[in-house]
């Protein structure tokens, strides 16, 4: 997956560096039309969060959004007597992951392994890594605040391709079933992992907005705000018994066309 | 952009970090230390495990006052009160209900006080209670007589756990290393396997765990599972010597621990494994209430009175009926026998279907059966 999105992210670069000033007779026809096309590369920085923060949560020990690649291109079909506002429909193919750790307490844990699996109550230390490719289409309005500043807004939708949700819990104890059955204490280095990677949810909407700013005739930079509305685990899913809702900053450069 | 990254990744983490909610009101619902109101009358510290608490009173003490006192978990609330004077007479059981803080859990603990000396000398596994655990209940073992049980420990309670994470799944009580079967020498017996815990209990460091029924507790301790058996109950008698009938049959493949494979153990080619039966008399201290898998076999134990131990040239697997009688073997004669008669020395009894299961080495599969145990001892006063 990664190659695809740094392929893709090559091809942005040598279009930027090579097609400057390149024109088409489609492109011709699409500017006659009022039509822009782009592509884009970026990063996506940010995470799956609950909101707000659960009480079973103590405290965020570490975060790291880890590197998130992401590629998509886009077609704005500009509307009105002064074109200033237009629909835009992109497709964008990348990943979001991040890193965390936190301190819990009751926080209700099902231990994987194989077919069996342990569940309970967990008070200590949890280590999570997340990661999903995702295609998102967002059609969004747009509008031109001048030839430099675009700004979007709208929703879009996802579909989850693939992805892991898995950690370990460590530093605590689990209380099995119910928060005064049995104690199974982690102590002194022993950890135990769970995986809920085939809980994800495969689709996925939101909303999002951005700013991009056309820094040369072609090459423009954008900072888009991702705000994903449902949990990204299935409804069916019960161990985590808060909706996380994925929240994603992508930041990078296009090329306009 | 890294200026830009690293801004952003502190941004989200004081965002977060701001956003933790007010600490919810506790979910837990325990009994943490137990005493009495007169801490005089203990014999030695009460056993606190997950659902019942275990006095030892001291003799000529009247049980039909007794006022446990408790610790609970932070705002939990217990009923009746602690303090509460209540009639712990004839091993009457009393039931206290512990609510945690937040009121949606409670807990109910069954209490009980007993003269610290063990009553039984005959032991003939012949009855059971079934004990919630797992995916299917374990067997307990118990003799009983007028008033008084004696229950028997076993790791049962430990598998369970480790058992929960185990593919296939355990489906009868017969699936745990320690558990009941029809063909005693008279009536039931107590059979003991060596069984593998699955990738869990080899994630913990005890890759195999090996049957045993024993005297004393077991509280699971998985970060040194040594520790988890607790040898040992007040005893007022000399031993003399253990005696009762034994088959065994080793498992075909011995292994001892290895942590550095993934298995977390490895096969020792040619090895036969062999049975564990003894018998320990020892001095408790403030200190030393129990021995432990660690310390109950050391030959340097200065509370260790007297051994009664299976020899190794009897120890052969046998598919008959195979008696053994082991006088005890006093290594200490400073016995105290105010000590004694007031109840502060113990006696363990130890049965595992792997010699070294403790140390979780063993063959899966050895099978140990036991049936008509007795314990031989002389009252102190005779013995004067």
């Amino acid at each position: 997956m990664k190659k695809i999105v740094l392929s893709g992210i090559m091809a942005v670069c040598s279009l930027s560096a090579s097609a400057q000033s390149e024109t088409t007779p489609g492109i011709l026809w699409s500017a006659s039309h009022h039509v822009e096309y782009s592509v884009s590369a970026g990063i996506n920085l940010g995470g799956a969060s609950p909101l707000p923060l659960p009480a079973e949560i103590r405290k965020i020990d570490s975060y790291s959004p880890n590197m998130n690649l992401s590629v998509s291109g886009s077609a704005t079909k500009w509307l009105g007597p002064r074109k200033q506002w237009g629909v835009m429909l992109s497709a964008s193919l990348g990943t979001r992951g991040m890193e965390t750790g936190a301190t819990v307490k009751s926080y209700s844990m099902e231990i994987i392994d194989g077919g069996g699996s342990l569940s309970g109550y967990w008070t200590g230390k949890v280590k999570t890594k997340y990661s999903s490719t995702i295609l998102t289409i967002p059609v969004t309005a747009v509008y031109k605040l001048n030839r430099r500043v675009k700004f979007n807004f709208g929703p879009y939708v996802g579909f989850h391709i693939k992805g892991d949700f898995h950690g370990s819990v460590f530093d605590g104890y689990l209380r099995k079933d119910t928060p005064v059955g049995d104690k199974v204490e982690f102590t002194d280095g022993n950890e135990a992992t769970y995986d809920f990677s085939d809980e994800l949810r495969t689709f996925q909407w939101g909303w999002q907005g951005g700013v991009t700013w056309a820094a040369f005739k072609h090459l423009t930079v954008h900072g888009t705000l991702n705000w994903g509305m449902n949990d990204i685990f299935k409804s069916s899913f019960r161990t985590i018994t808060f909706n996380m809702y994925p929240i994603y900053l992508n930041a990078g450069f296009g090329y306009a066309f | 952009m890294n200026y830009g990254k690293y801004l952003f990744i502190m941004a989200c983490f004081a965002f977060l970090t701001g956003c933790i909610a007010e600490e919810a009101p506790n979910a837990e619902a325990d009994i943490l230390t137990a005493t009495l109101a007169d801490p005089s009358k203990l014999n030695r510290e009460p056993i606190v495990e997950n659902t019942q608490i275990t006095y030892y009173i001291n003799f000529n003490v009247d049980m039909e006052t007794l006022a446990p006192e408790f610790t609970l978990s932070e705002g939990a609330v217990i009923e009746p009160p602690s303090g509460t004077v209540r009639d712990f007479s004839d091993n009457k059981a009393q039931i206290y209900t512990v609510t945690s803080q937040d009121g949606k859990w409670s807990k109910q603990y069954r209490v009980i006080a007993l003269s610290p000396t063990m009553k039984f000398n005959k032991y003939s596994f012949n009855d059971v209670k079934l004990v919630k655990g797992g995916k299917v209940p374990y067997q307990q073992f118990y003799d009983a007589a007028g008033t008084d049980t004696l229950f028997w420990a076993s790791g049962n309670s430990g598998y369970a756990i480790a058992a929960a994470l185990m593919t296939p799944s355990m489906t009868s009580s017969a699936d745990y290393p320690t558990y009941q079967v029809d063909e005693g020498l008279s009536g039931k017996c107590a059979a003991l396997t060596t069984r593998i815990t699955g990738k869990y209990g080899a994630m913990l460091g005890s890759p195999i765990a090996a049957g045993n029924l024993f005297l004393g507790t077991f509280a699971v301790d998985l970060s040194n599972t040594l520790l988890s058996t607790h040898f040992g109950i007040p005893f007022t008698q000399l031993p003399t010597y253990l005696t009762g009938y034994y088959k065994y049959t080793p498992g075909p493949t011995y292994y001892v621990k290895d942590k550095s494979v993934a298995a977390g153990m490895r096969e020792v080619p040619g090895m036969v494994d062999t049975p564990s039966v003894y018998a320990v008399f020892y001095e408790t201290t403030d200190e030393v209430q129990y021995l432990t898998g660690e310390n109950v076999l050391s030959d340097d134990n200065k509370l260790i009175m007297a051994t009664a131990i299976l020899p190794a040239d009897e120890k052969g697997p046998t598919d008959e009926w195979r008696q053994f009688h082991i006088p005890f073997t006093y290594r200490n004669d400073n016995i105290d026998f105010e000590k004694l008669v007031a109840g502060k020395y113990n006696i363990a009894i130890v049965f595992s279907s792997s010699a070294d299961g403790d140390h979780f080495s063993g063959a899966p599969g050895s099978t140990l059966l036991i049936d008509e145990v007795t314990l031989g001892s002389v009252n102190p006063n005779d013995y004067k």
